[in-house]
Formats: structure tokens, C-alpha cells, sequence
């Protein structure tokens, strides 16, 4: 029988609580090859290989087939197209990683309160400059039927890499979508979230492949 | 193979003959372009438009789609050849768009177009040029709209400016048009306890230099808009009065003989204003006179909505076949679109095409 092929957060806290996790279940992960080596094994267990990869990476390689198991958050599965969830399969939502997809603005839009006027911004936006309210984000699909959803239907995606938080103040963007667990970092750089604009609330999830759901390994997950 | 064949070969007879009837209305042939670049269409529509558009991205990163209607084809031709007269456009060809699975739909079209015409018989001579190649068809149905009337509608309610312009601008959004309609009953966007907060940071506001920008938005226009929203009636604005009225009036389906009087009795009733709506109706009232009794025309205030650049008087012709609806034509005035898509100002325009791939299965 071949091994399972786990992949982990290769950094941060969603690292470090996966790794936690994995101990709770008596599943040790043991860097067999050394603090940089990409590869781990779990302790006593030889039926399993593992990889550190980033978290968008990990979900990727599920849905090519060469990873059976990963952790990784849901934000990441819900922003790719639906075709992923055929084979990425949700085994289970975790109790670590939790952070809310939300719409930003500069806090001194004193006259937006909810994405109702956002709408009516954006056509007064359009009118005005000649151009679409452009809203920078690293999930341009879910901000798209986010928007749409919600009757906003001018604006512009910028895909952004990182600090999307500072697009509105560079002129890069108007306003912008990001994920976030705590608001502070949106706070300190004078943003705020529309009233009613939490577009999803993500958690760390174990993901599977389809081929392994009746894995009997998998239930030392649960 | 050979069945193929066939009706390539039918297509071809029919789009011959329905073409030599619209050049007999003085209806010029046009090639039109079959890819149009994107992002005259998002920057029109939205982005939503790319849902159910075939779309590439060059070398350049430029991204251009194929064509998904030929009405904006025929626009951007009349743009493209800096005309600023009348002109009478038919043409034969294609359009492309995805279906909500992702699969690519081919429509065989002919269809005729009149731009920039100062006759105000273009709407009697545009829907006689469509209807006239089908009034031998068998159960031949006509609906007519206007979706001009709503805006109308709309202008005469007790309602916030900010509701009038969101409501007609999303007239052709159906299903998100139901959810606000049912925000506007209950006065959800008004959150009491965020304005009492934010009156006192607009002082601080007001301080700063006007022209200054905050995201791309100047500081008076933030100011402005506030101030606005907070003046605008709050609680009195009879949410859901205004609500029963609008689905009433969406209600409205009747002959085109009683079109005309079933609406001005609309408003009356309803104690709107109907100073503007009187002179409106001249249009309906002059279809009527003009093809109301060659065709079976059904009038219906809720139809006509789902093509968002469609501006005023919007028509199908279906008949039925085993009880379902086969359509075989559609057209619409659309006065705001060649602005939209870069002509210097709103010009009058009408247009509609026939579904040939439904026509020859008759």
C-alpha cells in the first residue's frame, strides 16, 4: 500500500497550530531531514510522508492528486473555482485559523455604512471620474460574487500579492477586500468594514482527496 | 451530416430573403466586427459581463471577447466610423455567450438597427422591419414594453433621491431588485446609531482641505454625500406604500388597445404624478395605431428588463409549440448605450434581431 502524503502551513501560527493539532491526536511530526528540510515524518508511524508547502499550495496539490491530507484554511478552497471541491473534500473545520473575508473602506468615508451605499458610491464614482471604483484583493473571485451579490456591479478587481491595506492611501485602489482575524491591522491603517460587508467567515480545515474519504487513517483525525 | 447540411443551406435562403426586405426599408448591410475589446464591455456592464463572455487575453495582456450580442457590435461600428447622422444598419452573424454551466451558446442572428434618427416614426418602421419576414408564422405573439415607464414611475413616488437612482438603475438586475424592494420596506440601510456617531466626526471632517483625497474620493464629495443622506426623508418615507405601488404597477399586462388608458388609470388611482407619463404614452398610442391590428401585441410594464442597456419601448415576438414559448425575435430602444461605449453624447437608438436557429425548426 503506498504512504499518505500530508501537507502542512510551511510557516507562522496556522504552522504552529497544525502542528499542535497533530499532537493532540498523538501524531508527532519529526523533521527526520532537518529544521530546513521541506520533508517530515510522524513519529512511530511509517505510513505517513509529509510536506511543508503554503497553505494555497497545499489545496493545489490535493486537487492534482499528489497530496492525500492537508490543513489549510477554507478562504483559500472558496476562492478557487468550484471544479477544486469535486476533488478537495472539507474532512473537517478546525479550532484555530478563524478569520473573516471582509470589505474595507478609508475610515473617514463617514457616508458609507453598508454595501447599499457602496453601490450608489460606485455609480456616483463612475459618473464622476470616468472609471470604476477599483477595490484591491488577494480573492478576486469571491470579492466578484460578493459584489455582485450585493448589487455593486461598478468596480474593478486589483490583484494584490500583499499589504493590501496601503492601496487606498498609494491611489493603487479605493477600497479593498481582506482577510482578517482580529481587525487591528485594518484598524491601524485607517480602514474600516462595511457594516454588512463580512463576506466569509474562514476557519483552518483539514482537507482530503476524494480518493482517500473512506481512508480508515482518517479517523485518527477526527 | 446531410440534416446539417440542410438547414446551413435553409439559414442562408431565409437570411437572403429577410435581408433583401430590410434593404427594401433602405436598411444598409454591415460586416461587424466579431471580437470586441473587454473592457469597453466591463467598463459599461460591469464586470459581470465576463460571466457569459468568451474572453482571451493577448500577448499584451490586452484582453478582448467575442462578440456576445450585435446590437454593442453595431454601436461600436457606428462609433468606430465617427458617423453623426442617421444611419440604418441589418446585418447577419453571430453572437457567443456562456450559459450559466460554462458552455458556449451560438446564436445565428439577422437583425436591423436605426442610430441617431430624428423620425419619430423609427420605432414603427424598426419593429414592422423585424416583425414583417414572421407574420406569416402561425400563433405570432407580440409583448411590448417600456421600461422608460418605470423611471417615470420611480420620479413620481415620495421617495429618497438615493432610493429613485438606485432603484432604476437596477431595474434590470430582477433578482436583486426583489431584495430591494423588500429593503426598502423596511428601511434597513439607515443605521440611527452610526449617523449620531458620525455627525460628530464630520466636524472634523469639514476641517480639512476640500480638495484633499481620502481613497481616491475628494473630501467635499465624502461631506457632501453625508450630509446628503442624513437630509434625505428618514422614517417617513412610506417604505411600504411605495413598495405596493411599484409591484402593482409591475403587475400591469393588457392588450396595446388599453395600454394607454390602463396606465394613466394606474396613476390616477394611485394619486401619482402624471404630467410627464401623459406625454410618454404618445409612443405606445402610435404603435398602437400603426401595427395594433396586424398583430396580437400584449402590453406588460415587467418585461423587457433583463437587457440592462435597454432604455425605452422593448418587444418579442414567440409563438408556441406543444405549449412552449419559441422565441423568434427581440428588440429595444437604447438611447444611453453608444455614451457608454464612447460616443460624445446620448443619441436615440433602436434595434432588433431575429433568432434564425428558432426559425427554421418551425
Amino acid at each position: 500500500m503506498s504512504k499518505i502524503k500530508i501537507g502542512l502551513p510551511s510557516k507562522g501560527r496556522l504552522k504552529d497550530e497544525s502542528l499542535a493539532f497533530l499532537k493532540s491526536k498523538k501524531l508527532e511530526v519529526v523533521s527526520s531531514f532537518g529544521e530546513r528540510n521541506y520533508f517530515f515524518n510522524i513519529k512511530n508511524n511509517n505510513n505517513i510522508e509529509g510536506i511543508f508547502l503554503h497553505a494555497r499550495e497545499i489545496i493545489e496539490r490535493i486537487n492534482d492528486g499528489t497530496l492525500d491530507i492537508g490543513i489549510s484554511g477554507l478562504d483559500l478552497l472558496k476562492e478557487l473555482p468550484d471544479a477544486y471541491s469535486e476533488n478537495v473534500k472539507i474532512y473537517k473545520k478546525l479550532n484555530f485559523g478563524f478569520a473573516n473575508l471582509v470589505v474595507a473602506i478609508p475610515k473617514d468615508w463617514l457616508d458609507v455604512q453598508n454595501m447599499a451605499d457602496l453601490e450608489e458610491v460606485s455609480f456616483e464614482f463612475r459618473e464622476k471620474y470616468g472609471r470604476r471604483m477599483r477595490v484591491a484583493t488577494k480573492y478576486p473571485n469571491l470579492t466578484e460574487s460578493f459584489f455582485l451579490s450585493k448589487g455593486v456591479s461598478q468596480f474593478r478587481v486589483v490583484p494584490s500579492l500583499g499589504a493590501t491595506e496601503s492601496y487606498p492611501f498609494t491611489g493603487s485602489s479605493e477600497l479593498i477586500t481582506d482577510i482578517t482575524s482580529t481587525g487591528s491591522t485594518l484598524k491601524a491603517n485607517n480602514l474600516r468594514i462595511v457594516n454588512d460587508g463580512i463576506m466569509l467567515k474562514s476557519s483552518a480545515c483539514i482537507f482530503v482527496s476524494k480518493k482517500i474519504e473512506k481512508n480508515k487513517f482518517l479517523n485518527l483525525l477526527k | 451530416m446531410k440534416q446539417g447540411l440542410e438547414k446551413k443551406k435553409l439559414k442562408e435562403d431565409l437570411s437572403k430573403k429577410i435581408l433583401s426586405n430590410f434593404k427594401k426599408n433602405k436598411f444598409n448591410f454591415t460586416d461587424l466586427d466579431l471580437l470586441i475589446d473587454t473592457n469597453l464591455l466591463t467598463e459599461r456592464s460591469g464586470e459581470q459581463f465576463k460571466k457569459f463572455t468568451l474572453t482571451y487575453k493577448d500577448l499584451f495582456g490586452k484582453e478582448i471577447s467575442l462578440r456576445p450580442d450585435l446590437t454593442v457590435s453595431t454601436a461600436l461600428k457606428y462609433i468606430q466610423e465617427k458617423k453623426n447622422k442617421e444611419e440604418k444598419y441589418c446585418y447577419y452573424g453571430s453572437a457567443y455567450r456562456l450559459d450559466k454551466e460554462g458552455d458556449l451558446k451560438v446564436f445565428d442572428q439577422i437583425g436591423c438597427e436605426i442610430i441617431n434618427s430624428n423620425n419619430n416614426k423609427s420605432e414603427n418602421i424598426l419593429i414592422n422591419s423585424i416583425l414583417e419576414p414572421l407574420k406569416k408564422i402561425k400563433n405570432l405573439q407580440v409583448i411590448l414594453g417600456d421600461v422608460g415607464l418605470f423611471k417615470i414611475l420611480i420620479d413620481s413616488l415620495e421617495l429618497p433621491a438615493r432610493w429613485k437612482l438606485r432603484l432604476v438603475k437596477n431595474f434590470s438586475r430582477i433578482e436583486y431588485f426583489e431584495d430591494m424592494l423588500k429593503r426598502l420596506e423596511t428601511n434597513y440601510d439607515l443605521d440611527q446609531k452610526a449617523i449620531k456617531l458620525d455627525t460628530k466626526r464630520i466636524e472634523d471632517l469639514e476641517k480639512l482641505d476640500p480638495n484633499s483625497i481620502i481613497g481616491g474620493r475628494t473630501v467635499s464629495e465624502i461631506v457632501k454625500r453625508f450630509n446628503k443622506k442624513i437630509k434625505d426623508p428618514r422614517d417617513d418615507y412610506k417604505g411600504k406604500k411605495n413598495v405596493k405601488i411599484i409591484r402593482d404597477f409591475l403587475n400591469i399586462n393588457t392588450s396595446i388597445q388599453k395600454a394607454e388608458s390602463a396606465i394613466l388609470f394606474f396613476f390616477s388611482k394611485n394619486k401619482l404624478n402624471n404630467s410627464s407619463i401623459k406625454s410618454y404614452l404618445k409612443k405606445i398610442s402610435k404603435i398602437n395605431k400603426e401595427i395594433g391590428k396586424k398583430y396580437s401585441i400584449n402590453f406588460k410594464t415587467n418585461f423587457g428588463r433583463n437587457t440592462d442597456y435597454y432604455s425605452g419601448v422593448v418587444f418579442l415576438a414567440f409563438t408556441k409549440k406543444k405549449s412552449k414559448i419559441i422565441e423568434l425575435a427581440r428588440g429595444g430602444e437604447y438611447n444611453g448605450l453608444l455614451r457608454t461605449l464612447g460616443y460624445t453624447k446620448d443619441i436615440p437608438a433602436i434595434g432588433g434581431a431575429i433568432n434564425l436557429n428558432e426559425l427554421i425548426n418551425l
